[in-house]
């Protein structure tokens, strides 16, 4: 089968962050100091060498960037300071924007202005649609109930909209991807029983990102401080996601008028801890670039990222106190700003970094199922080997 | 003859001005005309040839850095006015050095001989610069016993100062060469023993120079020499004092893996043949005559006074050879490798002591074994003849070499050398293991990859991708690594590991380089005049560089170019004249030669 190059890969790949690839003289000391590298998935230094070689195709149905962390010891290490790791984080950019079918994602990448024009366009059109909902309907100085400014029923049904369109977006991505990796990247046919005996790896490393933790064998400390960071920013977003589609409307005064439910409210204080604490970590960690390497450098999509989810929580935060106090002109302001910032922001998931969301537990789960093919594969091969011996 | 000079030169340098050296060429004796075209790099063939008609000019001088590049439009200029084009005459500022401080007078004087019609080279000749015939070469290791031993022969005079005890240097240490195997002592000690015995060198060991003052030819050297407090002339090595010697320090012979006393001799065929005491360990000179001093009265020759001092020498040369050579990087600050943390953890060095034949374990391969030390109370490792032979070995090559962390460039032996472990293990343990981790293998001397190829056969696992990752997982190392032609991560249950480590210049480097006043390369070693065409001088004159102080190399080329310098002493020498410089030359006396100088 032949096999397509790109030579001009490398160069395409500086603008999702990966600048010093050339400089790789595949001593593979990357590789084995990889806590998550092992026999059938062996990387960083494997991809570095497909990069050099500009093989854009196989790179394209591969799982090992996915299989990677980032905790930074490859390129602590790295004798010609080629950063494996910053390129193992370069190619999920460049894999978030192949999987996805717009060509938006590697417009944001490519582009920072793109981004922000887009960004900011959809917050206008969502501040002009609330506030034209709101003005037309109901009353400015009323923040529950039926005459509220923004009833619930409809932020509820508002949301679910949204929401509906980032997963339509998502579910394609993350098929593309399943084609890519799973049809694309294995010669011979998975059977179905190997996709089931695997499911439960979906959830698992979805809920406790257990491959995360293992990289902790290069801190000293104990705790390996970005995986429970990140765990708990990302628990937390998990958390507020099902609270706003399922149950916005608990969030606000019955009817018969101020009485809390506390049993929804007490997750949506965990999850606010959760970000607010994950945010603030980020933001010092990639400010501060000494402790921890993956943090040294930063991506303007990622700056983006951070910056929205801070304001999110922010206002999202003072939104709740001036409502709980009562001050209800300037909870519905806040609201609508808040909103402003939520929309875009769930638009922008199918396209950028959050998306991994959803690619890094699939990319677990069909990393499971690649494994026991190509152990299979190997065996067969061995066998082969010997006969014709 | 009626001459006309052109400056083809725009960039006029820091010490460089044109219109001045056009004002001095106007007065030279038949000159015409002088123009300055500038550096226009298309001069016009006709307009030139007018310019040469109109003045009737016979001869034409281009002068600049790189006049030979309008030679062609000037010839075919000469050739239109149907004149001689053989009278085009070049002065070349770039390659007459006209730079730096002497640049206008050396410019002047290259116009002034090509107007003259006379080479420049044939009048520029520095003045006679006697030499003295002694010369003082800075370290005994292979470069300085082989340069000092081409120069004795020759019958000059030469000083071998060398800082430890005796003379050998690294060489001594090693068992056998790359890539024939030859026993290393076998090579060196004839050499050694020559050094020992000759009437034209001086040998001055335990000693390091202190000052450097002269000029080329004629250098004033002090040098340090510390007491000895062994009479080199009376001691037959009897080994008595060694014996009764209470004080115990690891050796630096033997990397450290051995302990000698504080009155030792390094190894048995040290050269000078003599024991030496070590004044910074020995408990007589640390409580200034209170204590100890037992050698002193066991010796039978009563050769000891440990109440010598140190001396100070001064001696006159002509020319100094460095050949200060290098060490191991240290290791220990690589963390990933457990030096120092993992007993059975060696660097190369190490491995070559424990593999020699006159080592402490008398050449047999051991790990190391514990034993608990009775006074501490701590565990301490150490490798003793009845240790148990490894039976699965690493080898880790490019350790801190070709890394942007420690040494950026390759230390260029390891390779080999690593290869040559592998076949004295073989040899050694023939059911043993051996696997060698290598990021590129430099096999690129005679006879090189062809060993390489034999070491493959012997069954040695070469593994194409660097091991980083060497730990204890209970009481088994482990060596984790990249098997790239087979693409898979390999990890290696082993007994020893050694690790192939980069290579830095010796500890005193700096020291010499402010001593003599001569520079160093980014990575520390001394620089040569040109890399390809003198690599064996420095910047400054009758100074030279021999073996791996000016950089990584092995021991044939180390030998080559110690030949190669005793040539250079040797031949400024016979020529009564250093290596000339022509700053010494005035322009003055340029004319006035080149007035006298004919050629037909």
């Amino acid at each position: 089968m032949a096999i397509r190059i790109n030579p001009k890969f490398i160069d395409d790949l500086d603008r999702f962050g990966a600048e010093d690839v050339q400089l790789c003289y595949q001593c593979g000391d990357c590789s084995a100091i990889c806590a998550h590298s092992d026999e059938i998935f062996t990387f960083p230094r494997k991809s570095m060498r497909r990069l050099q070689m500009g093989l854009e195709r196989k790179i394209e149905t591969t799982l090992e960037p996915w299989l990677c962390y980032y905790c930074g010891q490859c390129s602590d290490l790295c004798p010609r300071e080629a950063d494996p790791g910053e390129t193992m984080m370069s190619l999920r950019r460049w894999l978030i924007s192949r999987y996805d079918f717009t060509g938006i994602a590697r417009q944001f990448y490519k582009s920072k202005a793109s981004e922000i024009i887009y960004v900011i366009g959809i917050a206008l059109l969502t501040g002009l649609f609330l506030f034209y909902y709101g003005f037309s309907r109901g009353d400015f100085h009323v923040y529950d109930g039926k005459e509220a400014f923004l009833p619930s029923p409809f932020i509820h049904a508002f949301d679910l909209m949204i929401g509906s369109l980032m997963v339509f977006f998502l579910a394609i991505n993350a098929f593309r991807m399943w084609y890519f990796t799973m049809i694309k990247g294995v010669t011979i046919k998975i059977p179905w029983w190997l996709y089931v005996k695997h499911l439960f790896t979906l959830p698992w490393h979805f809920f406790t990102q257990q491959r995360y933790a293992s990289c902790e064998t290069s801190d000293k400390s104990k705790l390996y401080m970005p995986w429970i960071v990140h765990l708990g920013l990302m628990l937390g977003y998990v958390i507020m996601l099902v609270l706003v589609m399922g149950f916005i409307e608990q969030f606000q005064y019955g009817p018969e008028g101020p009485e809390i439910n506390w049993g929804v409210h007490i997750f949506g204080y965990l999850a606010t801890i959760g970000l607010s604490t994950g945010i603030i970590y980020f933001i010092l960690n990639r400010l501060n670039k000494k402790k921890y390497i993956q943090y040294k450098k930063t991506h303007s999509t990622d700056w983006v990222f951070i910056i929205l989810l801070l304001l999110i929580v922010v206002t999202g935060i003072v939104q709740h106190i001036l409502h709980r106090m009562g001050i209800n002109m300037w909870a519905n302001i806040i609201y609508v700003v808040h909103l402003i910032f939520v929309v875009p922001w769930l638009l922008r998931m199918p396209f950028s970094k959050w998306a991994h969301l959803v690619y890094r537990p699939l990319a677990m789960y069909l990393a499971a199922v690649q494994r026991d093919v190509k152990v299979k594969q190997e065996a067969l091969s061995k066998s082969l080997f010997i006969s014709v011996k | 003859m009626r001459t006309g000079i052109f400056f083809c030169q725009v960039e006029e340098g820091l010490h460089l001005n044109i219109d001045a050296i056009a004002k001095y060429s106007a007065n030279l004796p038949g000159v015409e005309t002088v123009q300055i075209l500038g550096l226009k790099t298309r001069q016009d063939a006709k307009v030139l040839s007018e310019i040469i008609q109109a003045n009737s000019l016979e001869r034409i001088v281009i002068a600049g850095d790189m006049p030979g590049y309008y030679k062609p439009v000037f010839t075919k200029a000469m050739a239109l006015a149907g004149l001689n084009t053989d009278e085009i005459r070049l002065a070349s500022f770039q390659e007459h050095g006209a730079r730096g401080d002497v640049a206008m007078d050396r410019a002047k004087a290259t116009v002034a001989c090509a107007n003259m019609a006379v080479p420049f080279s044939l009048v520029a000749i520095p003045s006679k610069n006697p030499v003295n015939h002694a010369t003082l070469i800075i370290g005994g290791g292979i470069a300085g016993i082989q340069a000092s031993l081409e120069i004795a022969n020759a019958g000059k005079l030469v000083y071998l100062v060398e800082q430890t005890g005796t003379i050998g240097g690294h060489m001594a240490m090693f068992d056998k060469t790359f890539p024939t195997l030859d026993c290393a002592a076998c090579i060196l000690t004839p050499k050694m023993v020559s050094i020992g015995q000759h009437d034209m060198i001086n040998l001055l060991t335990n000693s390091r120079i202190t000052e450097v003052s002269g000029k080329p030819g004629a250098y004033r050297v002090k040098i340090h020499q510390r007491a000895r407090r062994v009479d080199v002339d009376a001691c037959v090595a009897c080994n008595i004092c060694t014996d009764v010697c209470p004080v115990k320090v690891e050796s630096e012979f033997d990397s450290k893996i051995s302990l000698r006393k504080a009155i030792y001799i390094p190894f048995p065929q040290a050269v000078p043949n003599a024991y030496l005491v070590d004044g910074e360990n020995c408990s007589y000179i640390l409580s200034e005559g209170k204590k100890c001093g037992v050698c002193v009265k066991k010796c039978p020759k009563e050769c000891i006074n440990l109440n010598e001092s140190d001396r100070d020498i001064d001696i006159e040369v002509g020319n100094i050879i460095i050949a200060t050579g290098y060490e191991l990087l240290d290791v220990g600050k690589i963390e990933q490798y457990g030096y120092g943390k993992i007993p059975n953890v060696l660097t190369s060095l190490e491995f070559e002591r424990l593999t020699n034949a006159s080592g402490s374990t008398g050449g047999r391969i051991v790990t190391k074994t514990k034993s608990i030390n009775k006074k501490t109370g701590k565990e301490e490792w150490a490798l003793t003849p009845d240790g148990l032979p490894p039976r699965n070995v690493a080898i880790i090559h490019c350790v801190g070499s070709r890394n942007k962390k420690y040494n950026a460039y390759c230390s260029r032996v390891c390779c080999m050398y690593s290869l040559k472990f592998a076949h004295l293990i073989k040899e050694k343990i023939p059911n043993a293991n051996v696997y060698e981790f290598y990021i590129d293998m430099r096999a690129f001397g005679k006879g090189y990859e062809e060993f390489a190829e034999r070491i493959r056969h012997e069954g040695t696992f070469v593994v194409r991708g660097h091991s980083t990752k060497v730990e204890m997982k209970g009481e088994q190392i482990v060596v984790r690594g990249e098997d790239i032609l087979n693409d898979k991560i390999v990890e290696f249950k082993v007994d020893m590991v050694i690790l192939a480590v980069g290579l830095i210049p010796a500890p005193g480097t700096e020291d010499i380089t402010r001593i003599l006043g001569i520079t160093r390369d980014s990575d520390g070693w001394f620089s040569e005049l040109d890399y390809n065409g003198n690599p064996t001088d420095t910047e400054r004159g009758g100074i030279y560089v021999a073996g791996m102080c000016q950089g990584p190399k092995d021991i044939p080329d180390t030998v080559a170019q110690a030949s190669a310098v005793a040539a250079g002493v040797l031949g400024s020498i016979t020529s009564g004249k250093g290596i000339g410089h022509l700053s010494s030359v005035s322009l003055s006396e340029i004319e006035a030669r080149a007035k006298t100088v004919h050629i037909l």
